[in-house]
């Protein structure tokens, strides 16, 4: 929702008010693939080597097992191709453990949770998604929806969304008490763009090199400011003055 | 006049905090009742907020703060009702027989399909004997032609454990594989069910010109029935899809999709049970001459008899779902 093109979900909540979900492309999903996917792997890597530490003969053993044994081990199987994915999503509210490390989320089409349906569709469509090699016909449908959905998600109504990591502290931090900020010229209310710009400037400056610290300050200074000749230069002087000042403003008590 | 966003932010920001520490506590399933009311309100005043921000302060950060934590306290409040036991015995009790009946149409067209690969695979091994050498893998024809049937050595290659799992997988991503195909209108579906039916034609011809049709009956009858029944069913269920595609009606294709997929889902699923025990079925008791050929036979009649039965009777009254219960766990 920061740009009008990026895709979104757009719930209508019986509060009226609309809330828009931004969707997660096809990069995050493909992250989230291959977390999951090596995950079982090296799940199935350990199991065997600690089995093989276990017992040394495992040809032997495997021959040797039981009925039972044999089918419980088909099924493990199994279960990491389909069991895995749709449990975890059904328990664990829309997020397998690669979706939770990279923050998204599948839900319905309408905003909420996937229930065992939705999640089984979804998971057995892998099959089809997968085809011809390397999810190739669920890449190709997800670039060609507008909502980068895979051909399960079409069938089973779902969608992943996206959960980002929202800084709240930016607009609550003090400013420094060792530099006293210089009343501004103006006391104009600054709009949210602007709060927005500062705020965003403040929060990445001390990364900057020191010229391009000084210069972005500066700019930011004739556009929030409103100062001129003496006042300009004293805050200008050091980038501590310049961003208390600027902190000072953003919180509109300059 | 507005708040300036950073006073706006500090002064409501308590309540954001609050809730997102009891929408983490709702996750992890610790919540008290009287947290609950409290999660309620602090929802309706996240929403008003979120109201206040979308008109003074659109596109900030702190707009899409409070348009995710909304979106999650609406997830969590909103949720629809959770599937646990009981659902899973209602579906099988219920819903499963019942979505099949109601889609039988689908079931039928599936079936028709597959019993014309099968009289097409038949019918050119029949008339055209060289028929065989293009729709019989070679390694079954190498077992015919020396008067043998290839499943005599599964046993022998390997415990019949071993076969039961082993037919188990495959029957399974026959299944699914049928089901999901739908996806490509419906002619992935039609492929599967009439080549699957061509292959099976094709050998139980091959075999009955050979003179082993004794044979190819005596492996096939035990399993037989259920499982093409369940390749069927889950064909009917691709067709559907293919369905929802081609011809959605009167919503939009993607939302006929889903409400199709859903219910055609419900067919695969209530499958898959069967599915594993005929895959022990076909493991244990088809392979070999453990068992004689009318046990065969019998066992495949009475469990295709009562998977059927099951089928379309569960579900019907409240009175026929106690009586009809005893059937499908025996089955």
């Amino acid at each position: 929702m920061s740009t009008a093109s990026s895709p979104h979900l757009d719930v209508a909540t019986p509060e009226r008010v609309a809330l828009t979900l931004p969707v997660a492309g096809i990069g995050y999903r493909c992250l989230a693939w291959l977390v999951d996917a090596s995950l079982l792997f090296f799940f199935w890597i350990v199991a065997y080597f600690v089995f093989t530490l276990l017992v040394s003969d495992v040809l032997g053993v495997f021959q040797g097992l039981s009925g039972l044994g044999q089918t419980l081990l088909v099924v493990g199987v199994f279960a990491t191709q389909w069991l895995y994915w749709t449990l975890a999503e059904v328990f664990f509210h829309g997020q397998t453990a690669g979706k939770r490390m990279l923050g998204i989320r599948v839900v319905r089409m309408d905003g909420s949770p996937v229930g065992l349906y939705e999640s089984a569709v979804r998971n057995l469509c892998r099959a089809v998604d997968f085809l011809p090699m390397a999810y190739a016909a669920g890449c190709i449908c997800m670039l060609l929806t507008r909502q980068h959905r895979r051909l399960g998600d079409l069938l089973a109504g779902t969608l992943l969304v996206r959960e980002e990591r929202i800084d709240l502290d930016k607009y609550t931090a003090a400013p420094a008490p060792s530099a006293v900020p210089p009343a501004a010229g103006d006391t104009r209310a600054l709009t949210s763009e602007e709060v927005e710009l500062v705020l965003a400037f403040l929060a990445r400056a001390p990364g900057l090199s020191a010229d391009v610290r000084q210069r972005l300050g500066a700019r930011l200074v004739d556009r929030v400011g409103g100062l001129s000749g003496g006042e300009r230069e004293a805050v200008l002087a050091s980038p501590e003055r310049l961003e208390a000042f600027l902190r000072a403003r953003a919180r509109a008590e300059g | 006049m507005a708040l300036p966003l950073p006073a706006f932010v500090a002064k409501r920001r308590a309540d954001w905090d609050a809730l997102q520490s009891l929408l983490a506590r709702q996750r992890a399933g610790d919540l008290r009742l009287e947290e609950l009311r409290t999660l309620d309100t602090l929802y309706r005043r996240a929403a008003a907020d979120l109201a206040h921000t979308q008109t003074f302060y659109p596109g900030t950060d702190a707009h899409r703060f409070l348009n995710q934590l909304c979106g999650q306290a609406y997830a969590a409040i909103y949720q629809p009702p959770r599937e646990r036991w009981p659902a899973v015995r209602a579906f099988f009790q219920r819903d499963f027989p019942r979505t099949l009946r109601r889609e039988r149409g689908f079931v039928g067209a599936s079936a028709a399909l597959f019993f014309l690969g099968l009289l097409l695979g038949a019918l050119v091994v029949l008339w055209e004997p060289r028929g065989a050498e293009l729709l019989v893998p070679p390694g079954v024809r190498q077992y015919v032609a020396h008067g043998r049937m290839w499943t005599d050595d599964i046993l022998s290659v390997a415990p019949p454990n071993s076969v039961a799992s082993g037919i188990a997988t495959n029957n399974l991503t026959v299944t699914i594989v049928t089901f999901a195909m739908g996806l490509t209108f419906g002619l992935g579906t039609l492929y599967m069910l009439v080549n699957n039916g061509v292959h099976i034609g094709a050998v139980g011809a091959l075999c009955i010109r050979e003179g082993m049709a004794r044979g190819f009956f005596d492996f096939i009858s035990a399993h037989g029935p259920v499982e093409l029944s369940i390749i069927v069913i889950a064909g009917g269920a691709g067709l559907m899809v293919g369905q929802a595609l081609i011809d959605p009606g009167e919503l939009p294709r993607g939302q006929a999709l889903a409400l199709r997929g859903r219910e055609a889902v419900k067919l695969v699923l209530g499958c898959a049970p069967f599915l594993a025990l005929i895959g022990v079925v076909e493991g244990y008791v088809s392979p070999g001459s453990l068992f004689p050929t009318w046990v065969k036979a019998g066992l495949g009649l009475c469990l295709g008899a009562l998977f059927w039965g099951y089928l379309l009777r569960a579900g019907r009254t409240e009175a026929d779902v106690t009586a009809v219960l005893p059937a499908d766990s025996a089955s």
